[in-house]
């Protein structure tokens, strides 16, 4: 198989390797691009628990924009804890502040009996509009995320998914 | 390259294994190889990559608010440089596999260069080939053969049928590789005759198929190389 590779000039091999590492590179400048454009970390993100039904399923692919940073209540909005590496996907319920003063805003899921005070970092009862929120969602497509869950819980699968793109580029010369 | 086994009925394996086999053949003949189309490509290719491996890289670092600006200015010239590639690609090297020149006794200093082509589906090899003489006189010439031509039934590269192909057509290096050259390069369609002179000659340099035929009845493969040489 790799016999392929090693008769290559090492021009056409350098080509084959820049043709993999395009591919790569363009996804990720790809959705970087997203980031600037929404001015959001992470601008698609899935529902990864039930905490929003019947308005979000575990699964749903959310779309996020970041600019309007007067939010109202009623948005959904998600946000970072600090010192937890997942965001959340919760609705506005209280807001804070606003105009010359920071926002602050309070918020609850759909299907939780309580607000998130429980969820925050500890001695924290509010969020930071402009620190702590990565975006309002937008828009959202139901149930395609479940591939990234999926991937997200068997990380394995990353690894292989990865490396079959890896060779299929590299050794296809269309 | 040459010397591997092909599927005859991929047309990139065909196609692939024969822009190789060219500058193989130019070169045998003297001529230097300019690789600049090449270089400029892998020039823009990997500083693409390299912005975003360090886009990456500071990201994955710094996080995203101290990152926020540079990354703005990365992702524009990343695309900005994605943009002037696919330029080069379908601009400027337009499919061409051997750009050189030669500086030869009795023709002077020719520069050439050859861009192929394929159309979907239809095992046939295009060629154009532009050469410029010593007086600055360009010159172009739109080739095309079947691949039968020079790939046997088994689907190994036949060297020889495919130089002779090229030095009867192009007069410029039938100037040069005279003992290739096929009678009078003015007449066309000699190809049909010469094409069955070249096969019988084949059979022979390629023991395997002929005594596969032979020995035994007729196989599938016997069948399937039957029809690529009635095409």
């Amino acid at each position: 198989m790799f016999s392929a590779l090693s008769s290559l000039q090492p021009r056409q091999f350098l080509t084959q390797i820049l043709n993999f590492a395009l591919v790569l590179s363009t996804a990720f400048m790809l959705w970087k691009g997203l980031s600037v454009i929404t001015d959001s970390p992470s601008p698609i993100v899935v529902v990864l628990s039930g905490s929003m039904e019947p308005a979000f399923q575990r699964g749903d692919l959310l779309f996020l924009w970041n600019r309007g940073m007067d939010t109202q209540i009623g948005e959904v909005v998600v946000y970072n804890v600090k010192g937890k590496d997942i965001p959340i996907v919760h609705r506005v319920v209280r807001r804070f502040g606003g105009g010359e003063q920071p926002l602050k805003l309070l918020t609850k899921g759909d299907n939780n009996l309580a607000d998130d005070t429980e969820l925050y970092a500890r001695g924290q009862d509010y969020l930071e509009r402009s620190q702590d929120i990565i975006g309002s969602v937008v828009g959202y497509v139901p149930f395609v995320g479940y591939v990234t869950i999926l991937l997200s819980e068997h990380p394995w699968l990353k690894t292989v998914m990865l490396g079959i793109m890896g060779v299929m580029v590299v050794l296809q010369r269309e | 390259m040459s010397s591997q086994k092909i599927a005859v009925y991929s047309l990139s394996d065909l196609k692939n294994t024969t822009d190789d086999a060219l500058p193989n053949y130019l070169t045998s003949l003297k001529f230097r190889q300019s690789h600049h189309l090449i270089d400029v490509r892998l020039a823009l290719g990997y500083s693409a990559v390299v912005i975003a491996a360090i886009t990456f890289y500071a990201d994955w670092k710094l996080g995203w608010d101290k990152t926020k600006y540079g990354t703005f200015w990365a992702v524009l010239v990343y695309f900005v440089l994605n943009g002037a590639l696919t330029f080069w690609i379908w601009g400027v090297e337009r499919g061409k596999v051997f750009v050189g020149d030669i500086e030869h006794r009795d023709a002077g200093r020719n520069t050439i260069s050859m861009a192929s082509s394929v159309t979907k589906h239809t095992p046939i090899y295009n060629l154009t080939v532009a050469y410029t003489n010593p007086k600055g006189e360009e010159k172009r010439l739109e080739l095309s053969s079947p691949f039968t031509r020079w790939f046997d039934a088994d689907g190994f590269f036949i060297a020889k049928p495919f130089q002779q192909w090229l030095a009867s057509e192009v007069p410029l290096i039938g100037q040069i590789d005279t003992k290739n050259k096929i009678g009078n390069p003015k007449a066309n369609g000699t190809s049909e005759a010469t094409a069955v002179v070249v096969e019988q000659k084949i059979d022979t340099q390629t023991p395997k198929k002929t005594t596969g035929r032979e020995m035994a009845p007729p196989s599938t493969r016997a069948r399937k190389g039957r029809k690529a040489a009635d095409r």
